[in-house]
């Protein structure tokens, strides 16, 4: 194959159109989807942080409710209990305040008098969040930014 | 052909680029526009908003866990007036459910100020109020025709925590209250309210909910328990009201406390409110001071102040028990003289007699024989005219007149060693006895008992308030006291269990300076099992008018009070502790 040879092969690849028209829409489609693969990443992501978010939202707040629930269960039951309910009960059910000669006392070896009660609970762990890593809380754009920075100071 | 029309693409193609390319430019120029940092600014004020996270308010509870104060949701009921649709409707089922007036609502609604959107109807009702409103809310809702709103359109609920006091007057003097606002008046509430508030942290949290931030954790409010026994408080309440019933006395005290410790085990006073309708304080009470007249009410004593006086004299040396003393009916000091509470002279008496039969002129004796130095010394060892550090709140200090004060006078000697002259708190006169019961230590009173905070306890050590008397003097005062009473038969005494104390009947001073003749108050401090005191109780009677009496007012009261207090506090009589001492 002489040189002829090769410059008629190239003449004749380059004189067609559809091949280099096919190589644009090619690369341009590739762009396109690339360009698209990112966004729909991107938007993805965004959804279900904003979702976390918004659970996140709705569990402090179920948190209160059911806080709030315990604190008005605790309050009626205190007052279902209260010591003038209690005496009213007692006395419907037929009892009566006992008088100091109507009381026998037994010796216990070892008894001891009882004492004001424990009441705090065990410490539990804390029930804060534990620090969230960024890659859960920046945008796209937000560690485009921050990479191209890190870059800039390393040079 | 294909070629003949190439130049229309070409041209879109070039005008579409040139369209793209116009709005690239136009997004950097806005990006680096002198405007774009103020708007940049601006987007920031909106992405975060500064939240405030309040904590729920500490609850308080008695010795034994039961809850005097919690917190609990109410509701406050409002109308969007933008959405609502039928203001007749909300109007009438808002009185029926709430019991308010239907012209008033309807006119408010249909007649609001200018550019109000949203009307607060009613606030602080009970969850069971509010939920029967919602639910009507909701049904109306479901009997609209389909896409049409209900009658109760409109009407919205928010809830919001307020304190809440399970035993509604139960030691009310103690406890105190909170306001709408959050903030503790008088008793607990007020002493400690930063404590029991706890600390509202504020976050800046951004308004994106794309940006998850760390939840803050609001610790709650410190919860306090308390010294005071419930039942033994609502004893003490019941037998105070019976006696003021009994006894036709004006107004009230009894305080039981540990005088080993200070921890007050009960406090009732008169007269007192239902904490859940802290509204009404203006109506219950005239002054501050009427909240807990066991801390914030000075009077004059009388006799029970003879305690403190033979203390005194017993400490120094300046007598015995067996000193003899022989009563004339009269004494001179400063010029004045001094009688005996029933004009009489009794003769020959040693210092139990003169304690037996409450003589004022053998005080009167012994503290113009100690001379004023140590009398007052003492006194003010004992802490009289100054505040005991009870943490209640609005405490008062009560007033000693010393030598060298403008309105001190020499008679003030004399009358001071039997309650007249000198104004003192009750609590006051029990931190001072204290120090009789327990072996020469005066211990500062107090109800908290432990304070809880992030699942911690911390349990509050007593405090002892010096040692104005020797061992030895508190034992034989003591047993000189008991002496008295038994040989007395005194109404105090209690079946099984050997007592110590004194009565006082106190005249009130007028403001023209003179004493009412008609009125008096009546006393009684005293403690016991005297071998092992474990309880400590004063009993004030304000003007009784069957008896001017203490020694048949509030004796009796004494005796009551301390049956119950060793039936609730299981105290066991002597004669059942000494044969458990002897095995």
């Amino acid at each position: 194959m002489n040189l002829d040879t090769v410059t008629n092969l190239f003449d004749t690849y380059r004189m067609a159109p559809w091949r280099i028209q096919r190589q644009w829409i090619v690369n341009f489609l590739l762009a396109v989807v690339s360009l698209a693969m990112v966004a729909a990443l991107y938007l993805d992501v965004t959804a279900r942080a904003a979702i976390a978010g918004r659970e996140i939202q709705n569990l402090t707040y179920q948190m209160a409710v059911v806080n709030q629930t315990n604190a008005d269960l605790e309050t009626r039951l205190a007052s279902l209990t209260s010591a003038s309910v209690m005496e009213q009960r007692a006395q419907s059910l037929g009892y009566r305040p006992l008088t100091t000669d109507e009381i026998e006392y037994l010796a216990v070896p070892g008894y001891v008098r009882s004492q004001p009660d424990i009441l705090a609970a065990t410490p539990q762990p804390g029930l804060s969040a534990p620090t969230i890593p960024p890659e859960y809380t920046q945008s796209l754009l937000e560690w485009f930014d921050l990479a191209f920075q890190s870059l800039g100071e390393t040079q | 052909m294909r070629k003949q029309y190439a130049w229309r693409s070409n041209a879109l193609a070039g005008l579409l680029a040139f369209f793209a390319f116009a709005i690239l430019a136009q997004i950097v120029r806005i990006q680096t526009s002198p405007e774009a940092a103020a708007f940049r600014e601006q987007g920031m004020e909106y992405a975060t908003e500064l939240r405030t996270f309040y904590p729920d308010r500490g609850e308080i509870y008695d010795r034994d866990g039961h809850l005097l104060a919690g917190n609990r949701t109410v509701y406050e009921i409002g109308v969007n007036l933008k959405s609502m649709r039928d203001p007749g409707a909300i109007a009438l089922a808002v009185s029926s459910q709430l019991g308010l007036d239907y012209n008033e609502l309807l006119n408010q609604m249909t007649n609001p100020p200018q550019g109000l959107s949203y009307l607060v109807l009613a606030n602080y009702v009970e969850s069971d109020k509010a939920l029967a409103l919602q639910t009507l809310q909701q049904e109306t809702q479901n009997q609209a025709a389909s896409g049409t709103l209900g009658a109760l359109t409109g009407l919205e609920f928010s809830s919001h925590p307020q304190r809440s006091y399970p035993e509604n007057s139960l030691a009310s003097n103690i406890l105190g209250f909170v306001n709408r606002e959050g903030r503790g008046y008088f008793g607990i509430e007020e002493k400690y309210n930063d404590l029991l508030a706890g600390n509202p942290i504020q976050v800046m949290v951004p308004t994106d909910p794309n940006k998850a931030v760390e939840i803050p954790h609001v610790p709650n409010g410190t919860t306090l328990v308390l010294t005071i026994h419930r039942d033994l408080q609502a004893a003490a309440e019941q037998i105070l009201d019976k006696a003021l019933t009994t006894y036709g006395a004006k107004g009230g005290t009894i305080i039981v406390m540990d005088p080993k410790t200070g921890e007050l085990l009960a406090m009732a006073v008169t007269p007192r409110m239902n904490l859940n309708e802290f509204w009404n304080y203006g109506v219950v009470y005239d002054n501050a001071s009427e909240f807990d007249q066991a801390v914030s009410v000075p009077y004059e004593p009388g006799s029970v102040m003879k305690v403190l006086t033979m203390a005194a004299a017993l400490d120094s040396g300046t007598v015995n028990a067996n000193t003899p003393f022989l009563d004339t009916g009269a004494i001179m000091v400063g010029g004045a003289t001094i009688q005996n509470w029933d004009r009489q002279a009794w003769g020959p008496q040693d210092m139990v007699g003169c304690l037996q039969h409450s003589l004022n002129v053998c005080m009167a004796w012994l503290s113009t024989s100690m001379g004023a130095e140590t009398f007052y010394g003492y006194m003010n060892r004992f802490g009289l005219g100054r505040l005991t550090g009870v943490d209640l709140a609005g405490e008062a200090a009560g007033r000693l007149k010393i030598p060298g004060d403008e309105d001190w006078y020499p008679v003030d000697l004399g009358t001071n060693s039997f309650g007249q002259g000198v104004a003192v708190t009750p609590i006051q006169m029990m931190m001072a006895a204290s120090s009789i019961a327990n072996d020469g230590r005066m211990v500062t009173p107090h109800v908290l008992y432990a304070m809880m905070r992030e699942g911690h306890q911390y349990n509050v050590p007593a405090q002892y308030a010096g040692s104005p008397i020797q061992q030895t003097t508190a034992r034989t005062l003591s047993e000189m006291l008991a002496i008295s009473l038994e040989q007395e038969s005194s109404l105090a005494l209690v079946p099984g269990y050997r007592v110590a104390g004194k009565t006082g009947t106190a005249q009130i001073p007028t403001p023209e300076g003179y004493y009412d003749s008609t009125h008096t108050n009546a006393s009684f401090i005293g403690w016991g099992p005297v071998d092992d005191p474990q309880f400590m109780i004063y009993v004030w009677l304000e003007q009784p008018s069957a008896s001017i009496w203490g020694s048949e007012t509030a004796a009796p009261v004494f005796s009551e009070m301390a049956q119950k207090t060793v039936i609730l506090l299981d105290i066991p009589p002597d004669y059942i502790r000494q044969q458990i001492a002897a095995k």
